[in-house]
């Protein structure tokens, strides 16, 4: 990774605000690829964070502006994909009962929702940077925000799908009463949890890509086929069970293993998530936004010179 | 840490450079990157002295003109002045609240409304909602929109139009520092009259205003001091009639005066 002409970076020192959070006197200067202060830091995103809201807002606002289907591509999107992979994992099969047939429907839909909330807040934080072009140009705020406010985005987005995988489920047990899922447990307490634990698992991440993307401007499109492989590697398409022995490491090496196979615990089974899995899910946050938030912290201020 | 700063000072500039890298080859990405080092090629990198050991102080209530030629760091100052490009070496250190108006850039969505792209910009900046929006009809007022333009598609404000909201929403944050870089083409001889008055007003109030223009005129009338920059130094500071007249007179024969040859 380059970072020449990284080699500066500025901090502030508050000195305690006139208006409360913008410090009265700021001075700016070089040091080598380092964290700003953080406590200064961490202040003014604070202070700033109603911006990222609005920005996802607004974002929002534009793009479904001239489209009313807008709203319900985002669920029907995901909802056709799952009826696809389920085609296709059904066939790979070579068809089995309706029952277990409508278990692993369940099963993709609601790991595939899951997934693409996580995959939205990576991919779409990825490029938050180098397509905030002016803004970063003329404006000096902690750039965080970019890529937090494409998480809440992402997170709006996540929403709605959870719904449509209840109607689904309930639907489908009414037809078919044999399928093996139970949706309404007290599983469901766990859900806060697991959502907040994968949150920060991905927007650290996206740090990290929206970093890289800045320095090498095809990172998101390497992306993309990484996050396909990815959905490949994890616990949507496949069952956590199926794996046994040492494979199931495979479940943890993946930042989003945790979650998937939390989810599917909480969804499909209605078990509370076990043990290695709530421990997996905040070793993961943890270290995801420890470290994304070094890397892109540590380099924002060079974001400027490189847009 | 202590901060050692005059009260009357506003901005302080100590033995500033600022220089950047440049990659000259190709686009930058990750193919390219492993295309060159699987061939043991090494990146042809350019270092762009943008700015290099400056010194200046600019005092509260003062109205700085910086001129110069494309590419003499004027910008670059500017934005380093907002906090927005880091230094590398030196330091700056401001005194009060900035406002930046550099090369017209409140527009972040042209679907989005004026309003809206106000309350984005204020945010980004750091007020408050209700602050914004308590300035949002000022603002619609002072930048001369017609009805019920505040509330339509940016993408469909003329130019004129687009740069007088920008200025408005500039002045309206009611900055310490205001950082002005080449606002004040975009109105007609009304709307400059009204700016030129508006900045009177700030100045009055203490305030510190920086202005970028290749206007010469502008900076002559609204500026008490200028400084005039060449390849990332000053060339010259002082009364703002005076630099313009001299970089006028460069500009007209074309080279530096000889007092000035050393750079």
């Amino acid at each position: 990774m380059s970072t020449q002409g990284s080699n500066a970076s500025a901090g502030s020192k508050g000195n305690g605000g006139r208006d409360g959070f913008v410090p009265r006197i700021q001075v700016f200067e070089p040091h080598r690829a380092s964290l700003p202060p953080v406590r200064g830091y961490m202040r003014e995103f604070w202070a700033r964070k109603r911006f990222s809201l609005e920005l996802a807002r607004f974002a929002d606002k534009a793009e479904y502006l001239d489209s009313n289907l807008g709203k319900v591509w985002l669920v029907l999107n995901p909802l056709l994909l799952a009826f696809v992979y389920f085609l296709l994992v059904t066939v790979l099969r070579g068809g089995s009962d309706k029952a277990s047939g409508f278990t692993t429907l369940a099963h993709i839909l609601i790991g595939l929702f899951t997934f693409y909330f996580a995959q939205n807040v990576i991919s779409d934080g990825a490029q938050s940077i180098t397509s905030g072009g002016r803004l970063i140009l003329n404006q000096a705020f902690p750039r965080t925000l970019l890529p937090l406010s494409s998480a809440i985005r992402s997170f709006w987005q996540y929403i709605p799908t959870i719904p449509v995988y209840i109607v689904v489920v309930v639907l489908g047990k009414l037809f078919i009463p044999k399928a093996d899922i139970h949706i309404f447990s007290w599983a469901l307490l766990w859900i806060p949890y697991v959502t907040v634990c994968l949150a920060l698992t991905a927007f650290g991440m996206a740090l990290v890509f929206a970093t890289m993307n800045v320095y090498f401007r095809d990172t998101s499109k390497l992306l993309s086929y990484t996050t396909r492989i990815w959905l490949y590697g994890s616990p949507v398409l496949w069952l956590p069970e199926m794996l046994h022995g040492w494979h199931r490491a495979i479940l943890y090496i993946n930042p989003l293993g945790p979650a998937l196979s939390a989810t599917a615990e909480i969804w499909i089974r209605g078990h509370a998530p076990t043990l290695a899995q709530l421990i997996g899910l905040l070793v993961w946050a943890v270290l995801a936004m420890v470290l994304g938030g070094y890397f892109f912290i540590s380099r924002e201020r060079d974001f400027a010179v490189r847009i | 840490m202590l901060i050692d700063m005059p009260d009357d000072l506003a901005v302080r500039i100590e033995d500033l450079s600022i220089t950047y890298k440049i990659n000259v080859d190709t686009k930058k990405t990750l193919k390219n990157a492993v295309m060159r080092a699987s061939k043991g090629e090494k990146v042809r990198m350019r270092t762009v002295e943008a700015v290099k050991h400056m010194n200046l102080e600019i005092p509260h209530g003062s109205v700085l003109g910086i001129v110069g030629a494309n590419g003499a760091g004027k910008s670059t100052l500017m934005r380093s002045i907002a906090g927005i490009l880091p230094p590398t070496e030196g330091r700056i250190t401001v005194n009060g609240k900035i406002s930046t108006l550099l090369a017209l850039g409140v527009g972040f969505n042209p679907a989005l409304s004026g309003r809206d792209n106000i309350i984005l910009g204020g945010l980004a900046s750091g007020l408050t909602k209700d602050e914004i929006a308590a300035k949002t009809d000022e603002i619609a007022r002072f930048a001369d929109l017609p009805d019920g333009f505040i509330d339509m598609p940016v993408r469909t404000y003329s130019s004129g139009m687009y740069g007088r909201v920008a200025f408005a929403v500039a002045v309206a944050m009611t900055p310490d520092i205001l950082l002005l870089d080449e606002a004040l083409s975009a109105g007609d001889a009304a709307f400059k009259e009204k700016s030129f008055l508006r900045m009177r007003e700030l100045v009055q109030e203490a305030r510190t205003i920086v202005i970028v223009s290749h206007a010469l005129q502008t900076v002559k009338d609204l500026c008490t001091h200028a400084i005039w920059m060449h390849k990332g130094q000053i060339l010259a500071k002082g009364d703002a009639g005076e630099i313009t007249e001299k970089y006028l007179e460069f500009l007209n024969v074309g080279t530096l005066p000889s007092n000035l040859e050393d750079f």
